[in-house]
């Protein structure tokens, strides 16, 4: 879902510059004053772990392949601001080092992958979990998180892409349908991963889903469930 | 001690999705580059990479000069959140 150089309209990319910006300047405010001691190797080890696990490429549909992104585990772990600062860091070393996406569209694909791709699977796995209040609601949750999550990312990619008229000669509509109808398999996928890692997490680590979150103030954290119930199984 | 723990466990299995994305699972044909190779866009880049596809220019195709990248780009990957982890911690301790 990288988008690399000459895909996008400059004033397309400025605009995403745009927003993205804001959304950093709120992320490195907000993260200041949650970030511990604590947060810290998590944090850099998520980053690291889905860098890494954006090399593997798994065979899907059509004969094309798909990656994790990695960014609904990130944002339900650390919350969605930290989530998008290690987006950030992912995206910046693969654009800068290995091409994977551009320059000039650097901040389109940040709010695609780590704006879009971390807040939403956050916001709809709190929802659930505050209805629930259980891990299987926490399971539940991620999985329609991540699925939601990547299917969005797609169609704002795809949006972006449609309204290129200089760069992409295609409708909106053939770009925003190409991409959501793969990314909705890919998201099946980050949904199952993202559930699982949360289960191995829940049975073996449970403190570290329950340590304090960046997050929007109005949207809150996460019920305190996990450690208190000694982890449900 | 127990976070240091986590940390050198992530690396670990980080180490292991490098060896497994660039032997096993290494074939990239995303869907969005299909799509828009389908779509004839042109790529326009403003920026020469130095390891453009995550390989070295002159060893394409050299699954243990891949790993060795991946593996550096993974721990400098990790130097880099760590980093900027502390900046941000240690403007708040200010």
């Amino acid at each position: 879902m990288h988008i690399p150089d000459g895909f996008l309209d400059p004033w397309i990319c400025l605009m995403m510059y745009a927003i993205t910006i804001i959304f950093w300047i709120f992320s490195f405010r907000k993260t200041k004053h949650i970030l511990e001691d604590k947060h810290i190797p998590l944090m850099s080890t998520l980053t690291a772990m889905f860098f890494a696990a954006q090399m593997m490429n798994f065979p899907i549909i059509g004969g094309t392949t798909a990656h994790l992104l990695g960014g609904p585990i990130i944002g339900i772990t650390l919350g969605p601001y930290a989530g998008l600062i290690s987006m950030t860091v992912i995206l910046l070393i693969q654009a800068l080092f290995f091409g994977d996406g551009g320059l000039t569209t650097f901040g389109a694909n940040v709010w695609n992958m780590g704006i879009i791709g971390v807040f939403i699977p956050y916001i709809i796995c709190l929802a659930i979990v505050r209805i629930g209040k259980n891990t299987k609601s926490l399971l539940i949750g991620a999985f329609l998180g991540a699925l939601i999550g990547d299917v969005l990312a797609a169609i704002f990619a795809g949006i972006e892409l449609g309204i290129s008229f200089l760069s992409f000669p295609y409708s909106i509509q053939i770009a925003v349908t190409a991409m959501a109808t793969h990314h909705f398999f890919i998201g099946i996928g980050e949904g199952i991963i993202t559930m699982i890692i949360l289960s191995i997490l829940i049975k073996n680590r449970p403190d570290l889903l329950e340590l304090p979150k960046a997050t929007p103030y109005w949207l809150g954290e996460f019920p305190k469930f996990l450690i208190s119930k000694g982890g449900e199984k | 001690m127990k976070y240091e723990k986590l940390a050198i466990v992530g690396i670990i299995i980080s180490i292991i999705f490098v060896i497994i994305g660039c032997t096993w699972l290494s074939l990239s044909a995303e869907t969005f580059d299909e799509i828009a190779e389908k779509f004839g866009a042109k790529e326009n880049l403003i920026w020469n990479p130095p390891l453009p596809d995550y390989e070295m220019p002159g060893f394409e195709g050299n699954l243990l000069i891949n790993t060795i990248i991946g593996i550096i780009f993974t721990i400098l990957t990790f130097i880099a959140a760590y980093g900027i982890g502390n900046l941000l911690k240690s403007k708040r301790v200010k």
